[in-house]
């Protein structure tokens, strides 16, 4: 009785669970990827630590990790060349955000302004189409000519380097402004300022921010090349040094470091993102 | 008094000729009118709604809203599209209440008309929500108490509920007949679907393409039957409604043949 008893309660407490099923998707499918690309890492680690174990290669070309956490740690206690790390770091991010944000603040405007006005468009198309596929190391050296070796050539470099992303994406952000849209909202009575402040900017502002993080992109990518500049600090000119001592371990941890503050800014620009355009992809 | 008189259209074609999308059209929509234009895609309904909301100029004639003549869009003509225009960063009181935001109005006040004007049309219980949280429906019915919240003359609506189902679509038309009963406003309404132009006008244009013109108008009082009653069967199943959408059937298809054989 007690047996048959408790099997009921088993059969009505866990029904037979229904096999669910899913449309075939296509590519990725929204599928998580988070998983594969941390064992991709641990792999590559992996890959790395034996590969210098088994001295494949000798460590000038390729240091054990072991030694290069071990100079990380030198350079965190002692510094580099005359700086404490701290000073090297705070000497790019400087740099880097000081450009950014002189950036932001220039060629957003502009890109709005082109993208609502023809002969803004017009004008400044040349200069900046004719400008920006340049490498900015092309023109580095006019750069040093024109602004000296100080901060301002290399800041001015960052600059032009981040500039046209923003600008080209302020641009676009303004085409994708839908006709019906612009005309719902004058139907509702709204003036030129007003379609600008209430529809035109907030439907920019997903393709702004996308800018905002492809020119972070390019500004690490530019950093190296602006700190060739005479500098004395900053985590690219460590790079450049310590690659003319042959101190490879050095130039790792300078890559190491480069690496987490790119994804950091990258990070912070998408939970920017996430604050300020929530209905992204939704609308 | 909206009136229309000999507006014409001629846009610039690609190959050099001009299309004349719409010839001489004449028309009247006097206060608390249901006018519908009905026609197939190219007869120049659309045209001659975005003549009237402002958003294009015509060639020749005149349309003018209560003696001034129509030189660009303003919030005496309501807009609804049929591709629903929401603001995706607002919520749905704050949709609604754009156009007051525009005219300068309090928050308090434009608070209140946005709860007013969503109960009207049936969506009280989602101020706070954002427009992508809304089936299509709902996304129209908000746009129609958007386009009403700044007190238009007119309301203008552009084949708002051509991308919806048909069950919803009947629905929103029996709920776009109480709007107008309730607040008495004049609506021009394009379509193309014949059923939906006989229940719902007062006055039924019908359009023809090449050039986009009136070939016939219908004054009819389903509508006002339907406020009387609230019977739709009775109404669709009725003699005269299925006299009159044989008729017109018979217009628009002539027309059809005759344009594809020149085509």
């Amino acid at each position: 009785m007690t047996t048959l008893e408790l099997e009921g309660k088993v059969m009505e407490t866990a029904p037979a669970k229904p096999r669910t099923v899913k449309m075939a998707g296509f590519g990725l499918d929204g599928k998580p990827t988070v998983a594969i690309s941390i064992a991709t890492a641990a792999v590559l680690i992996f890959a790395w630590w034996a590969a210098t174990a088994l001295k494949l290669a000798p460590s000038l070309f390729l240091p054990r990790p072991g030694e290069v956490l071990r100079q990380l740690s030198v350079i965190y206690t002692d510094g580099y060349a005359g700086a404490s790390i701290g000073q090297h770091i705070g000497a790019s991010l400087f740099r880097i955000g000081l450009a950014a944000a002189l950036a932001v603040v220039t060629a957003i405007p502009i890109g709005l302004l082109m993208g609502l006005n023809r002969w803004a468009k017009g004008i400044l198309d040349t200069p900046i189409e004719f400008y920006w596929p340049l490498p900015p190391l092309s023109y580095l050296p006019l750069m040093i000519i024109w602004l000296g070796i100080g901060e301002t050539s290399k800041v001015a470099l960052l600059f032009l380097a981040m500039f046209a992303p923003i600008c080209l994406s302020a641009q676009a952000g303004v085409r994708s402004v839908s006709v019906e849209r612009a005309n719902a909202a004058r139907s509702l009575g709204a003036s030129r300022l007003q379609l600008f402040t209430h529809i035109v900017l907030p439907s920019a502002l997903p393709e702004i921010l996308t800018g905002v993080r492809i020119a972070f992109g390019i500004g690490w990518g530019t950093l190296v090349a602006a700190e060739l500049i005479a500098s004395t600090r900053g985590i690219g000119f460590l790079i450049m040094s310590a690659a003319q001592f042959l101190a490879t371990d050095v130039v790792f941890v300078g890559i190491a470091i480069i690496s987490v503050c790119a994804f950091g800014f990258g990070f912070s620009v998408r939970l920017l993102e996430r604050v300020l355009v929530p209905w992204k992809g939704k609308a | 008094m909206l009136k229309i008189q000999n507006a014409t259209v001629y846009f610039d074609g690609h190959d050099g000729k001009e299309i004349h999308a719409l010839d001489r059209v004449n028309l009247d929509i006097p206060e608390g009118a249901f006018v519908v234009a009905l026609g197939a895609s190219g007869c120049g309904k659309s045209t001659l709604l975005n003549a009237i909301a402002g958003f294009l100029p015509i060639s020749e004639g005149s349309i003018s809203l209560n003696g001034r003549e129509i030189v660009a869009p303003g919030a005496d003509r309501g807009v609804v599209f049929q591709k629903d225009t929401l603001l995706p960063w607002s919520n749905i009181a704050d949709n609604v209440a754009l156009g007051l935001k525009f005219a300068g109005i309090g928050k308090k006040q434009r608070r209140e008309k946005a709860v007013e004007l969503l109960a009207l049309v049936g969506l009280k219980d989602f101020a706070a929500n954002f427009p992508h949280e809304l089936s299509g429906g709902m996304r129209q019915r908000v746009g129609i108490a958007r386009a009403l919240a700044t007190e238009p003359d007119i309301l203008l609506m552009d084949e708002p509920f051509g991308a919806l189902d048909s069950l919803t679509r009947e629905q929103m038309q029996e709920l776009l007949i109480s709007v107008w009963h309730r607040t008495g406003k004049r609506i021009f309404f394009i379509t193309h679907s014949i059923e939906e132009a006989l229940f719902l006008g007062t006055q039924v244009i019908v359009m023809s393409p090449r050039p986009g013109r009136v070939v016939a108008r219908y004054d009819l009082d389903f509508v006002r039957r339907f406020v009387e009653t609230g019977d739709v069967r009775s109404i669709h199943l009725s003699q005269e409604f299925n006299t009159l959408r044989e008729e017109i059937r018979e217009i628009l298809h002539c027309d059809h043949n005759r344009t594809e054989l020149h085509a």
